[in-house]
């Protein structure tokens, strides 16, 4: 039998044989970690004479006559089997069945051995999760899974932007997240705490998605924590690591001396003088980013507990994770976790058995300004690089010729305060009632609370005389005006606001799981049929507040205001949509051999229109292990199955806001009569009841193969994707005025691409073992229709002053790409100007534009498609090696063809400069790419265009860890000590940051304002096991 | 199987009942929103939309700005080159589609037009007394929003029934030019035959209103017979301040000159940054008009809209116009911080200390002088004289002006016909300069081309509609853009 070559035993010592019967005792430990198993039955083959191990492994067993079989078992592992000629003590290690263990996957409602799934699945286990220890547990999705695409967040504890087999939507692609069977969305993934979890599944097909019917659409993730295992010894895991975060990269802007020489040239060029007439005593100036970026803490400290008797298991955790921002330190950027968490389950009698998951975990964090035009980053990349940053007297330095949005970034991390503050509790109560073997009733009620409070303050500023955003004297008094009119003074006021939001959702499910088989056990069935009922609510209150005594943080509380009663503002808004849906699957096998699975699920959804509110979602898949077949017989191939599946899914996307379900009215608008302010109102919203859920029509065929005894293994899908009824909230005509348009059904899209993921993996001794896998994932998408009113597209994310959009979704267009002028080099002479088409204002020096219509005039009739900010492939590398007791992992992660714009660059008169200006044109044939220098952009040169595209492609070692373990400690099972770099170094030649640019928007992807760059991280932790 | 018949039959029945039942069903109530069929059932609702159907008067600093940066009366100004570069390409008449500051103008004028017509479609749904004169408020609104954007677009679309709904996104094109002011005719009209000539609150549209806007309206369409008739309604029931420079302060607010003017207030609560300028009740463009320095009695600003040499020049010495047209900063003028810096400053409406709120730039309290009596005057004046009506009329409403601004009455004007009407147009461009009117006097009178730098006859007449917009709903370009 192939399993068995992964059995392995360890036979520590003999002793002399006895006569004709003998006395057999030892020990029964698991290979994998050295614990002890009770509970393994030890039999004599063939008889009924057999003992069970006890809670430390150890057994004795008498009689067992000469030359018999001693076999040992238990459930979830190799049975091993020895011959026995003596009285003897033996030391056995069970080794883990790969097949009957790692091979179930829990898909919705259920599980199923994956050797029989005939849908497409992407398994990361928990040793994938330790060896990343990742902040949150999505980026171990990055590289160890195919199909999905993360991009990482720098910010301290910030979401990734996700989406599983493309970007199918304009209104978003985040996937269904289901936590131990409890639906939850993808931000609920901060507060799980990434070592309590056994695995994830990344559900991919509609053979395994449709049970989630309207919901299922963009692929769900499934998340199983881990619990303790019935008749377990006490087992305590302690992990902590301690590192400390870099940046690794900045940006190349100009020094005092450089910005002073090329504003002096930019105000020649446009009739002024020269502004700084003496260069040489200006020297380098300050370097703004040195300034703002600082090494920071990251700490991580997690400890479980497990065990269980016969009736009841358990699983306690609890843990810290700490992570301190790179920007602005940890006064001002940071996330902290606490977690705590139990599960509990227990049979409360041979019928009726209980499940109580509890989960709560605390977040307190401070954040930045981040990824616009005023986030600290941006203000350090464009301040004047001629101002120190602290004056003589302490003060912070001030720019003289920048008045308005950008300010010296010290002075505004020193006015940033804020702090969040999240308590969420999450969890399941399930009540399973075995009815007869076969059949089981789940009753499972599933909820998640979270409560959010923020407090802001924004105290009194000085950011210079007559900056815009001054609003303090120049010691941080309130500004005192008297209207020389009537002698009333008015003051300015520091400010504080305070908000509190709940979110509380639950899920009842009841459903009941029938298996049988007929004839001769050759068809089998598995069967699930139930109902779902959900309510998600949300309510939040907010005060502000004025007149903090001191200008301080100490005080800025509501409470503490002196402001008066006017001056004290509230708000408030609440949510409620619900759910009602039945859905049921018959998966059937012929002998393990011929699959079949048929699933669907009647939804119902408030959030839809009048019109629209139940859904019909359907999957079917077919699967043949041929391997498994009579006649198949390789001496190279152990498993090959292949499968296919098609079906529709739903997806209610309706991004953060759920759509507004009636015409109401808002109460905002004021006017002022009589010099006293009147309420008035209009029109606040409207619905659309025709609104409905997108239908993704996916069609999946792929197999699963494992070869020369299951050293190499290999699963590939080809998919398709057929989008339609797109929902997204369109830009309707600006002749609407500013009413929110509601959310429509009017786009369609196409995707197909591939997931391939090979492994190999061989134990070449007991001290040397090696594993490692490529996960390879390409998604094409294309836009094929977009209603938008008159537009074929709808825009999406834009950036500065003007603000500019530069992303749109549009028929015949890959999603979000970027759109904008393309460039044809610099105009060298007047000559070059007159021949090229009429391009108003140009002089040479400036950009020459691409005419693309050939119209003859460069106009916004020549934007075009210039970028595209998703990968054209990406892929993951990983390997681990073990040698004797030191372990190393790596792990890579690619993504290639994918362009990003650069949104950072103000481009005001006296804002700083990059690098790139030094190359620009100052004469005919000086440059081709680099316009020339002025303070009158007459040619418009910062105009959206390629001239800010830059392609994104990077190769990033993102792991690297070193382990040792000490073997050999009294009392403890297990001691590690490991050493890791996290995002090591990354290959690209994307001149900012970090090319993983990303505010958790999929829509905002590859759009650089100044986004928090990913810092490396070295760190060194223990892991210990009683 | 007892068992299993026990247990399914409770599973069963409670499919049965959800499948009947309205689990699904959230009510407005539920989250406490009023829907709007529950609306309009009382007086006060009407009331409230009316003033919601103001709202968005406070929004049209940009016009204002507009009017005189583009002409040649101002620069741009403003810290740099760049400095909101939509006004800066306005101003040397590089202006494009793609224009925030347009964008904005554009659709902030829709808004107020839809919230016009919210009203017009729930009219019928409840009658109380004085509810005609109300509507008249109304569609004096609309007709304001819709002179507006003729002025600075010509065709645009109208629609007058309703709210627009996602539904009508971009399938309405654009009217021609002489059927949107056909329609602010037909408002101010319906308007004028309902509404009072006095009103309790200061701020609310009068008749007199409506008759001034339509006479301006029959002007800009040089329908002169008209426009003289409807605007001898309002000649009379105003009286010119003595002091000009007095109705320009706040105590001069809502006064005996005034004929409508936009109100506000420093006394928001919602008064920083995030409101501006939809959520505030302050006046977003005093700002924009202040100098970059300290001049004692008033606050800095940013220095936009700063007056040309030429328009203090334009004026007698012993014009007191001057001095209250533009303030003359007396420091060194190259120490002024800032972009093409005259040394003037918009002193009709300038940030004056102390009269901003808590927020020190966003909240100027100063009203806008949307029509002035010595407006209707010079209008009336025009009317006449280009109409051929009576050239006794137009001198006389003419040197009712000018005995005001310079205290006697050595500065008449006697001449007639066509050197009357020169002399009324630069008595329009002296009176009302910095007040948002110079460059759509100088486009209706066809002066535009001889008098503005850079000026292309046959398409700086009027705007380019929004790129979004055109983009958005496909509509037309505007000729030459």
């Amino acid at each position: 039998m192939r399993l068995t070559l992964y059995t392995f035993l360890a036979l520590l010592f003999f002793t002399t044989a006895s006569a004709q019967n003998h006395t057999i005792s030892g020990t029964i430990i698991e290979k994998d970690n050295g614990m002890p198993i009770p509970g393994a039955n030890i039999i004599v083959k063939n008889t009924n004479n057999g003992v069970v191990s006890d809670f430390d492994g150890l057994f004795t067993i008498n009689e067992v006559p000469n030359g018999a079989t001693l076999q040992f078992s238990y459930v979830g592992f190799v049975t091993y089997e020895v011959v026995i000629n003596k009285s003897t003590t033996l030391n056995i290690q069970l080794e883990t069945d790969v097949a009957s263990l790692d091979e179930v996957v829990v898909i919705g409602y259920g599980s199923q051995k994956l050797s029989k799934v005939s849908g497409s699945v992407s398994k990361v286990d928990s040793e994938s999760i330790e060896t990343l220890k990742p902040v949150r547990v999505e980026e171990a999705l990055q590289s160890s899974a195919t199909g999905i695409n993360v991009v990482s967040n720098g910010s301290p504890g910030k979401s990734p932007a996700i989406s599983i087999r493309g970007v199918v939507s304009a209104q978003g692609s985040s996937p269904l997240v289901v936590v131990d069977g409890v639906i939850q969305g993808i931000d609920d993934l901060n507060t799980l705490n990434p070592s309590d979890v056994e695995s994830i599944n990344v559900l991919k097909d509609a053979a395994l998605t449709a049970i989630y019917g309207v919901k299922g659409g963009n692929g769900v993730i499934v998340v199983t924590t881990k619990s303790g295992k019935k008749n377990q010894k006490v087992t305590v895991n302690f992990d902590s690591s301690y590192g400390v975060q870099e940046v690794i990269r900045q940006v190349d802007v100009l020094n005092a001396s450089e910005y002073a020489a090329i504003l002096n040239e930019a105000s020649v060029a446009s009739g002024g003088d020269i502004i700084f007439p003496d260069l040489s005593t200006i020297g380098k100036g300050t370097n703004w980013q040195d300034e703002v970026i600082e090494t920071a803490a990251i700490q991580s400290h997690n400890i479980s507990v497990s065990g269980g008797s016969e009736k009841i298991s358990y699983f306690f955790s609890g843990g810290f994770l700490g992570q301190d921002g790179v920007v602005g330190g940890n006064d001002k950027s940071y996330f902290d976790r606490t977690s705590l968490s139990g599960r509990i389950n227990a049979d409360l009698s041979d019928k009726f058995k209980l499940i109580v998951n509890t989960n709560y975990a605390n977040i307190k964090d401070k954040s930045l300004s981040e990824n616009n035009i005023g986030s600290v980053l941006s203000n350090a990349l464009n301040f004047d690089p001629m101002v120190n940053p602290y004056n003589s007297d302490g003060s912070f330095g001030i720019s003289e010729t920048i008045t308005q949005e950008i300010i010296n970034p010290l002075t505004q991390l020193d006015n940033t305060y804020n702090e969040g503050n999240t308590n969420k509790i999450t969890g399941k109560l399930e009540l399973q009632y075995k009815i007869l073997d076969n059949v089981k009733l789940t009753s499972r009620f599933g909820y998640n609370y979270v409560d959010v409070y923020t407090k802001n303050f924004t105290p009194l500023v000085y950011y210079g005389v007559g900056h815009n955003g001054t609003t303090a004297n120049p010691d941080l008094s309130p500004i005192i005006t008297t209207d020389a009119e009537t002698g009333e003074e008015t003051s300015t006021h520091n400010r504080v606001s305070e908000s509190n939001t709940n979110y509380f959702s639950y899920t009842y499910e009841l459903f009941g799981n029938y298996d049988f088989n007929l004839i001769n056990e050759n068809h089998n069935f598995e069967t699930v049929l139930g109902l779902s009922l959900s309510r998600n609510s949300g309510e939040n209150i907010t005060a502000n507040a004025q007149d903090i005594p001191f200008n301080s943080w100490s005080y800025a509380d509501v409470s503490a205001a002196t402001g008066d009663n006017a001056s004290q503002t509230s708000g408030s808004w609440q949510y409620l949509n619900k759910n009602m849906s039945y859905f049921g699957r018959l998966n059937y096998d012929f002998n393990n051999k011929y699959l079949v699975s048929i699933l669907g699920r009647y939804d119902g959804s408030s959030t839809f229109g009048d019109n629209n509110r139940y859904g019909l979602f359907y999957a079917a898949s077919l699967g043949w292990v041929a391997s498994n077949e009579d006649f198949f017989n390789s001496e190279i191939i152990d498993f090959l199955k292949i499968r296919g599946s098609y079906g529709a899914t739903g997806s209610d996307n309706l991004g953060d806001n759920a759509d507004a379900q009636f015409s109401s009215i808002n109460t905002f608008p004021q006017y002022t009569f009589d010099g006293n302010i009147v309420s008035g109102s209009t029109l606040g919203s409207i619905p659309n009841p025709d609104l409905s859920w997108e239908t993704q029509k996916q069609l999946n065929a792929g197999f699963d193969i494992r070869m020369f005894t299951n050293k190499i293994s290999m699963s590939a899908d080809y998919y398709q994707k057929d989008v339609v009824d797109l929902i997204f909230r369109p830009s309707p005509s600006l002749y609407l005025g500013d009413i929110a348009a509601p959310s429509g059904n009017v786009g369609a899209s196409k995707t197909n691409g591939v997931d391939i993921s090979l492994g190999y993996n061989n134990e070449f001794s007991d001290d040397f073992s090696f594993s490692t896998n490529i996960n390879f994932t390409t998604v094409n998408t294309e836009v094929t229709k977009v209603d938008n009113g008159g537009a074929d597209f709808v825009l999406g994310a834009g950036y500065g002053i003007p603000y500019t959009i530069i992303s749109r979704f549009e028929e015949g267009e890959t999603p979000w790409y970027f759109y904008g002028y393309q460039t044809d080099g610099i105009f060298q002479t007047q000559e070059e100007i007159d021949t090229h088409a009429t391009q108003t204002g140009a002089q040479p020096g400036d950009i020459r534009f691409a005419d693309i219509n050939g119209d003859g005039v460069i106009n916004d009739e020549d934007r075009t498609n210039i970028g595209n900010p998703f990968p054209d492939f990406t892929f993951g590398w990983n390997a681990s090696i073990n040698y004797k007791n030191i372990d190393f992992n790596i792990g890579t992660y690619a993504s290639i063809g994918n362009d990003i714009y650069r949104a950072y660059e103000r481009n005001s008169t006296y804002t700083n400069r990059f690098a790139s200006t030094l190359d620009r044109w100052t004469g005919p044939g000086t440059s081709d790419s680099e316009p020339r220098v002025t303070f009158e952009d007459t040619n418009n040169n910062t105009r959206a265009s390629d001239r800010y595209i830059e392609d994104g492609s990077f190769f990033k070692i993102k792991n690297l860890q070193l382990g040792y373990t000490i073997p050999n400690v009294p009392g403890i099972s297990k001691l590690r000590l490991y050493a890791q770099v996290k995002n090591v170094y990354t290959f690209t030649k994307y001149s900012g940051y970090d090319p993983e640019i990303s505010s958790g928007s999929v829509s905002d992807t590859g759009v650089d304002r100044g986004t928090y760059p990913i810092p490396r991280i070295w760190s060194v932790g223990l892991n210990v096991n009683f | 199987m007892k068992i299993l018949k026990n247990s399914v039959l409770p599973f069963m029945l409670i499919f049965l009942a959800l499948g009947c039942s309205d689990y699904l069903d959230v009510e407005p109530t539920d989250t406490h929103e009023i829907e709007d069929s529950v609306y309009f059932q009382q007086e006060a609702d009407y009331q409230a939309a009316v003033i919601g159907t103001y709202d968005p008067l406070q929004w049209m600093y940009l016009n204002t700005l507009i009017g005189d940066i583009a002409s040649d009366n101002s620069l741009c100004g403003g810290e740099s080159a760049t400095d909101v570069i939509g006004l800066q390409q306005i101003d040397d008449m590089t202006h494009n589609p793609n224009n925030d500051n347009l964008t904005n103008l554009w659709k902030w004028c829709y808004e107020g037009v839809n919230r016009a017509n919210y009203l017009e479609e729930n009219k019928t749904k409840l009658d109380f007394d004085g509810k005609e004169a109300l509507y008249g408020e109304v569609y004096f609104l609309r007709a304001y929003y819709y002179f507006e954007l003729v002025k600075f677009f010509g065709d645009v679309p109208v629609f007058v029934d309703r709210r627009l709904d996602a539904s009508d996104s971009g399938n309405i094109p654009r009217s021609p030019k002489a059927d949107v002011y056909t329609q602010i005719e037909t408002d101010l009209r319906d308007a004028i035959a309902v509404l009072p000539t006095t009103q309790s609150q200061s701020g609310r549209v009068t008749k007199y209103a409506a008759q001034a806007l339509l006479g301006k309206a029959y002007l800009y369409q040089e329908k002169f017979p008209e426009a003289a008739t409807t605007l001898n309604n309002v000649i009379g029931a105003f009286t010119l301040v003595d002091d000009f420079e007095s109705q320009f302060l706040k105590s001069g607010e809502n006064g005996i000159e005034s004929v409508f003017e936009v109100q506000y207030t420093n006394t928001s609560e919602w008064y920083d940054w995030d409101y501006v300028p939809q959520g505030t009740e302050g006046n977003f463009g005093i700002i924009h008009n202040g100098p970059r320095a300290d001049i004692a009695g008033y606050a800095r600003g940013w220095a936009f809209n700063v007056p040309t040499q030429d328009l203090y020049d334009a004026y007698d010495s012993e014009d007191t116009r001057r001095e209250a047209t533009i303030l003359t900063y007396s420091g060194d003028a190259s120490s002024l911080a800032g972009y093409e810096q005259t040394g003037y400053f918009n002193h009709k409406y300038i940030p004056r200390a102390g009269e901003s709120g808590a927020q020190t730039e966003l909240n100027y309290l100063n009203n806008y002088r949307a029509i002035r009596y010595a407006d209707v005057l010079l209008m009336a004046a025009e009317a006449n004289a280009r109409g051929n009506i009576s050239d006794g009329l137009a001198q006389q409403y003419l040197n009712e002006v000018r005995r005001r601004a310079f205290g006697d009455l050595d500065h008449d004007i006697t001449s007639s016909g066509n050197t009357l009407v020169q002399a009324i147009w630069n008595e329009r461009k002296l009176e009302l300069a910095m007040e948002g009117h110079r460059f759509f006097d100088l486009v209706r009178t066809g002066e535009a081309a001889s008098t503005i730098n850079g000026f292309t006859t046959n398409k700086h007449e009027v705007f380019p509609i929004p790129q979004l917009e055109r983009d958005i709903s496909g509509i037309t370009q505007n000729e030459g853009y």
